[in-house]
């Protein structure tokens, strides 16, 4: 089923974006009509979009802090209007940097200036590739990104970054907490959250940031490079195996490009 | 004893340009905008009197190729300078290792980054400018911390 009819998603890459194509895919088999959009379009062509996807990748080098550059691009002037208006906005992994860096998400007062941050990860700082599963955290309508979801639904994905932990000071962590803007957890296979399924050190194992309206989500993990059974990292790989059509087919973190389908629908 | 070592580029530096024109494209008066690593040793009575030779002679945080070397005795940042801290990184303890060599006679160091910021007309930026780029750019409160 497609979107409703001229409801198209804007893929925004920034230089040194690097997960553009595997996001357009995703987006493209959830259902969503979807076109790259670069930082050097005009303001006019980004605002003719009614969602934009930030995917990963490291922007501008991670000049300054990872997303801080992008963060304060003219690109992010129509993305910051297009939220106010009601926009989805779904940031992942250095988009969702980009998004925190940006003020919105989880913008629990309006500012513009960033209120958390994902940062250097715990022990150690280093960079992780790693699989990981997410759980949703929140009442699915919470967030128009998540409301097609089932209840505590646990998508896999893969985390790859150096700087993924959610920092905050402890009342902004409350109260994103009592405000329910942890939108995504790590958590094991079976939905529970571990110290071993936390890859990064994230405060309260949060791995995604929804904002105030509920219109903006900001995604550490890629759910889009466990989107396909091929991309897999369990026994279903193997199931499939020798069947073409069961390797090939849409599973797993393609769940999440659904469900924004369904929004925009 | 604590000596404090100011490493920067005699190269072009890329961040720092980067920062600058994102800085003056958001409307903060600068002309320029240095960056530096600032390295805070805790050392040993013993090893305090060789120690800048040490590091010159150490291919770790100084190489005389591209980097400038400067012994800073101020407690506090210069007019016009920004130090960000990342609290909870940059603190390597004793063995201090940096890239993978042992610093003998180092108890602790931690690193942060110096930002200089210089008026469209010269000199240094005032503090009032500087407190600007601290909170547009260059600190992100929610991990960071700034001392002007």
């Amino acid at each position: 089923m497609s979107t409703r009819r001229g409801a198209r998603v804007a893929v925004l890459v920034f230089p040194g974006t690097n997960s553009e194509e595997e996001t357009i895919r995703a987006c493209r088999a959830g259902g969503l009509e979807t076109h790259l959009v670069s930082w050097t379009a005009s303001a006019q062509t980004v605002r003719g979009f009614d969602a934009y996807v930030l995917p990963g990748g490291f922007a501008y080098e991670d000049r300054v802090r990872a997303g801080a550059i992008a963060a304060h691009d003219r690109l992010m002037e129509s993305v910051r209007e297009g939220a106010a208006a009601g926009k989805l906005v779904l940031g992942i992994c250095n988009g969702a940097q980009i998004l925190l860096e940006a003020g919105l998400a989880p913008d629990l007062d309006g500012s513009t200036r960033p209120q958390a941050g994902f940062t250097r990860n715990l022990p150690g700082g280093r960079y992780r590739s790693t699989h990981v599963h997410v759980r949703l955290a929140i009442a699915p309508e919470r967030c128009a990104i998540s409301a097609a979801l089932p209840s505590e639904t646990v998508l896999p994905a893969w985390a790859s970054h150096g700087e993924g932990r959610l920092a905050a000071d402890s009342r902004t962590l409350e109260a994103m907490q009592s405000h329910d803007h942890l939108a995504f957890v790590y958590c094991d296979r079976a939905g529970v959250t571990t110290p071993e399924a936390i890859p990064n050190g994230s405060a309260l194992g949060v791995a995604g940031v929804v904002n105030r309206a509920g219109n903006v989500l900001a995604l550490m993990p890629h759910p889009e490079r466990d989107a396909w059974t091929f991309m897999h990292n369990d026994a279903s790989r193997a199931k499939a195996r020798g069947d073409r059509a069961a390797t090939l087919g849409v599973s797993g973190g393609i769940a999440l490009f659904q469900s924004f389908a369904a929004a925009l629908r | 004893m604590i000596q404090t070592i100011e490493i920067g580029l005699t190269i072009p530096d890329n961040e720092a340009y980067t920062a600058l024109t994102t800085l003056q494209r958001l409307g903060v008066e600068i002309g320029g905008l240095r960056r530096a690593d600032l390295w805070r040793f805790e050392l040993a009575a013993s090893a305090a009197e060789s120690f800048v030779d040490h590091v010159r002679t150490l291919e770790t945080i100084y190489n005389p190729n591209k980097h400038t070397l400067r012994v800073r005795h101020d407690e506090r940042p210069a007019c016009g300078e920004v130090w960000i801290d990342e609290p909870g990184h940059g603190v390597l303890e004793s063995p201090v290792r940096i890239s993978g060599r042992v610093l003998p006679g180092v108890e602790r160091a931690a690193r942060s980054v110096s930002w200089h910021l210089q008026a469209p007309e010269g000199g240094p930026a005032s503090a009032e400018v500087v407190r600007r780029a601290v909170e547009i750019l260059l600190c992100n409160p929610a991990f960071q911390k700034a001392t002007i």
